[in-house]
């Protein structure tokens, strides 16, 4: 028998909490629920779950405060979930080690993707099975190559400058997670790379126009609008 | 609310700008009397001159200040220079007083009516903001309670029916789903309200590339009607422009949405153009159009929900339009909607351009 995933959801409203665990139990994951911040932090020391689904809008604690605490000790991947009109705790819960978001109201299938795309990224260290094992990625007609530093696109090589094959590296050894605009910023071009995120739009309108068919109706590279980009992920 | 300098009355207010269309009006008028006197016609005719004179800074400076001065220095003008004997006073005429006084009532009079015309305008703008917040509740309090309804009745029905068969059961659960995904879209119209606030100078406006959101858009749109095809195309060259992108995504949102279930079409064009000044999105659909009477009230929040014989008169679009109205209204652009041959077309416009008072620091 296989071990199931065990997956803790730290939601104090009840109906959210157990419509999520409904749908995990459904396919087939092990669930436990924490109403509180508190006693979320300590389950997972008690419990050692594979994956945390944390409510930024907890009423004991601040969901970003939790993850901080968390984040001083373990790598544990964290899902937040949070209100749509709170775009930047958002962001900020990503940029402090989030692993990917929902925002509500979000339905079963995105949970389920992000949730499945969370713990797949960490079982292996380099956070990607196939980069780890033949050193490309590929999703659809896309292969990004580490190796010899090139993308293939329907089985053409695209030229890329190399900021741009950088960037394209990069979403793909985090595949199907969203990476924020100063997340990508900071781990291309450094830490004092300044706070405008112009040139890093610019390089991704000019990327997409290199390797999708129609830069306006993406296929691999999406924008998560006010956040940041995500590469896509074969199933 | 027009900020005010602690030491301007508002009776009096002092501004360099009223200063100078005092200034220029006055010069203007001396310089005309001027020419008159060279040309030897002058007598009789200053008066007249500087009663127009009056008036004009009446009417186009803030208070009574400008006036009352124009008045002053009109009379000295007048009976100093431009009238027989010059260069001199002559108080003897019992004209005299007549003259400052008619000119002292006509500015007097101008600037009171100036000022009432304002305060109407202001008046008028804000009767329009508080007709539209409650267009805006009224049109929410009926988008809620219909599907609410919906929801408790088909859960009810489930929950104490054990009965049902599951055909129908399933039926009704999928009912109420789909009741709550609407109610979902209601509220985020409502958000962005909120996100808005009531002034224009709140909103967070960031260059953003446009086809990100259109792509974006037209991506969750898929998601929920997979049964419409959208195609969305954008210029070669990236378009930046300045926006608050989650505003602008409910915009677009709204009216896909407003085609897809209003307009019944089966295709939908999102396009992005470039013109001079502005970035010109359009959804064009291929659905049953706007009626007549809808075209006229589409983006005020009036539109009664529709209950005709084809049955779907909850979906009211009324919130969503409105919404988007307010959203372009507010990054300074403008909305439109017409009728094709076949289905219709709604666009926005939003300026590509920093205004060039930001631009040039002075």
């Amino acid at each position: 028998m296989n071990i199931r995933e065990k997956i803790l959801v730290v939601e104090d409203e009840k109906g959210i909490a157990q419509f999520i665990a409904a749908v995990l139990d459904g396919q087939g994951y092990e669930t436990i629920q924490a109403r509180t911040g508190a006693e979320g932090l300590s389950m997972i020391s008690s419990h050692c779950p594979d994956l945390v689904i944390l409510d930024l809008g907890l009423p004991d604690m601040d969901g970003l405060d939790i993850l901080r605490q968390l984040r001083s000790w373990s790598s544990l991947p964290v899902v937040v979930v949070s209100a749509r009109s709170h775009e930047r705790d958002k962001v900020t819960a990503l940029d402090q080690g989030a692993d990917d978001y929902l925002t509500k109201p979000f339905g079963t299938a995105e949970l389920l993707a992000r949730v499945r795309t969370a713990i797949r990224h960490t079982r292996t260290a380099s956070g990607n099975d196939e980069i780890a094992q033949k050193g490309t990625y590929s999703v659809g007609e896309l292969v990004i190559d580490y190796n010899k530093h090139q993308v293939l696109v329907r089985g053409e090589n695209v030229k890329l400058t190399l900021s741009e094959f950088r960037i394209v590296a990069l979403l793909g050894k985090h595949a199907g997670k969203v990476l924020t605009y100063d997340a990508i910023i900071k781990e291309l071009w450094g830490p004092r790379a300044g706070s405008g995120n112009q040139i890093l739009r610019v390089n991704m309108a000019n990327i997409r126009r290199k390797i999708e068919r129609n830069p306006a109706e993406p296929e691999y590279l999406f924008t998560e609008v006010g956040v940041g980009y995500r590469l896509a992920e074969g199933e | 609310m027009t900020f005010r300098k602690p030491w301007a009355s508002p009776l009096f207010p002092v501004s360099r700008r009223d200063f100078l269309i005092t200034a220029v009006i006055l010069l203007c008028a001396v310089g005309l009397c001027f020419i008159l006197w060279l040309a030897g016609s002058i007598d009789g005719f200053a008066a007249p001159v500087f009663v127009l004179a009056v008036l004009l800074i009446s009417r186009l400076t803030r208070g009574y200040l400008y006036g009352s001065i124009s008045v002053i220095l009109g009379v000295i003008f007048v009976n100093f220079i431009f009238t027989y004997p010059y260069w001199a006073f002559d108080f003897h005429n019992p004209g005299y007083p007549l003259t400052f006084f008619t000119l002292l009532m006509i500015s007097l009079i101008t600037s009171t009516l100036t000022a009432q015309a304002k305060r109407q305008a202001q008046l008028l703008a804000e009767n329009e903001r508080e007709k539209m917040r409650a267009n805006l509740l009224r049109s929410v309090s009926h988008d809620i309670r219909t599907p609410l309804t919906s929801i408790v009745g088909s859960t009810s029905a489930v929950l104490e029916n054990p009965g049902l068969s599951e055909r129908e059961q399933r039926e009704l659960l999928e009912n109420a789903r789909e009741e709550a995904q609407w109610l979902i879209r209601v509220v985020e119209n409502l958000l962005s309200i909120t996100r808005m606030g009531d002034a224009q100078a709140r909103i967070a406006k960031e260059p953003e590339p446009a086809e990100e959101v259109l792509g974006t858009a037209a991506q969750k749109f898929r998601r929920r009607f997979p049964q419409v095809s959208v195609t969305v195309s954008a210029p070669e060259e990236l378009l930046m422009v300045p926006m608050d992108p989650i505003l602008i995504e409910q915009v677009l949102a709204n009216l896909l949405e407003n085609a897809a279930v209003h307009g019944r079409a089966a295709n939908i064009a999102l396009l992005l153009e470039a013109e001079e000044d502005f970035a010109k999105i359009t959804v064009r659909d291929d659905g049953r159009g706007i009626s007549r009477d809808e075209l006229d009230h589409l983006f005020d929040g009036r539109l009664k929900s529709r209950r005709p014989a084809d049955g779907d008169g909850k979906r009211n679009m009324g919130l969503g339009l409105s919404v988007c109205r307010a959203i372009v209204l507010a990054h300074g652009g403008s909305i439109a909607a017409r009728n094709l041959l076949r289905g219709a077309e709604l666009s926005f416009r939003l300026p590509t351009a920093v205004p060039a008072l930001q631009e040039v620091s002075t």
